[in-house]
């Protein structure tokens, strides 16, 4: 089990670069008016056809087969999780176009993870494959952040209170969090 | 995450690229597959990063990559030197991995008692 969100999206987001995806896309949505928080990892990897996506959802499952010993527990992980705080998760794949996994829950719920350290998962990412280019998309209710690991250069911050701060955004549930907006840091592989 | 973290988390990855160009001495592997993440190997990775990077080590890359079949000992770390010498280290946890930085990166000394299997010879 794992005790953040943030590690769950590592394991996903690390499936999706083993599938070849060129572009790997995180959408974190915190709706603290609906008291919902949705994870969503997009890919454009090798995708999955009907039945192996049908197998994969099934406990201990895994599609790599180079591997000693098969554990295949990461959409099962994070669908306990999901389950566990009042939400589900959906995986739709379409053969040779991609991959998205939603992930929903109860942002207040009692046993809902933290989100943790989404930089440390970020890094991980970009470390697994340099050419891959990886997004991140945080929504709130107020406010919006995006990254991107190809973004070419450093594009403006809107707005002075987001280039100033400096508040980290703290995941405590049931309240709205601040995140810069457009706070976009270059492309880290520019 | 804020802006200066990014701003940090773009320079750490500029300078990962910068050392996947020009043949380095040393290559980090961190295996992060599934039981890798729930073992720490994120944190491990984190670690190691902070560290090269504390102590200047330059000839140093660090990569990830998916499970290794070492499922039942992660965190896992592979150590590969340009002359095709690999170590691998197993069951790490952050003070390992600030000691394999300092041991093994820095000085070219292997960390024998966290060391598992028989060491690659290049042919």
């Amino acid at each position: 089990m794992f005790e953040e969100l943030s590690l769950h999206i590592l394991d996903l987001a690390m499936n999706s670069i083993a599938a070849k995806a060129r572009t790997v896309q995180i959408m974190i949505a915190e709706h603290a008016r609906r008291d919902r928080l949705s994870i969503r990892i997009q890919d454009n990897g090798h995708g999955m056809d009907a039945d192996t996506l049908k197998r994969v959802l099934a406990d201990q499952t895994t599609t790599k087969r180079s591997r000693k010993k098969n554990i295949g527990l990461g959409l099962a992980l994070l669908r306990q999780t999901a389950e566990m705080c009042g939400g589900e998760l959906h995986v739709r794949s379409t053969p040779a176009v991609g991959t998205t996994v939603t992930a929903s829950m109860k942002l207040s719920h009692v046993d809902r993870p933290p989100l943790g350290d989404l930089n440390a998962t970020i890094l991980a990412l970009c470390a697994a494959n340099p050419v891959v280019d990886v997004q991140l998309h945080y929504l709130t209710d107020t406010d919006r952040f995006h990254f991107s690991s190809k973004q070419p250069a450093e594009k403006k911050v809107a707005g002075p209170e987001g280039l100033r701060g400096k508040e980290k955004t703290n995941y405590e549930p049931g309240r709205t969090q601040k995140v810069e907006r457009e706070g976009t840091a270059a492309g880290c592989l520019a | 995450m804020n802006l200066e973290e990014l701003k940090k988390l773009k320079e750490k990855a500029q300078r990962q690229v910068a050392l996947r160009e020009g043949s380095k001495k040393y290559r980090v592997v961190v295996s992060m597959g599934t039981s890798g993440i729930a073992a720490g190997a994120r944190e491990v990775m984190k670690t190691m990063l902070d560290e090269i990077e504390k102590r200047g080590l330059e000839d140093v890359e660090v990569r990830v990559t998916g499970e290794v079949g070492l499922e039942d000992v992660e965190p896992v770390v592979r150590v590969e030197e340009a002359g095709g010498e690999k170590t691998t280290y197993a069951r790490l946890d952050a003070e390992k991995a600030k000691k394999i930085v300092a041991e093994h990166l820095e000085k070219g000394k292997k960390v024998d008692n966290l060391a598992v299997g028989k060491e690659k010879k290049p042919e």
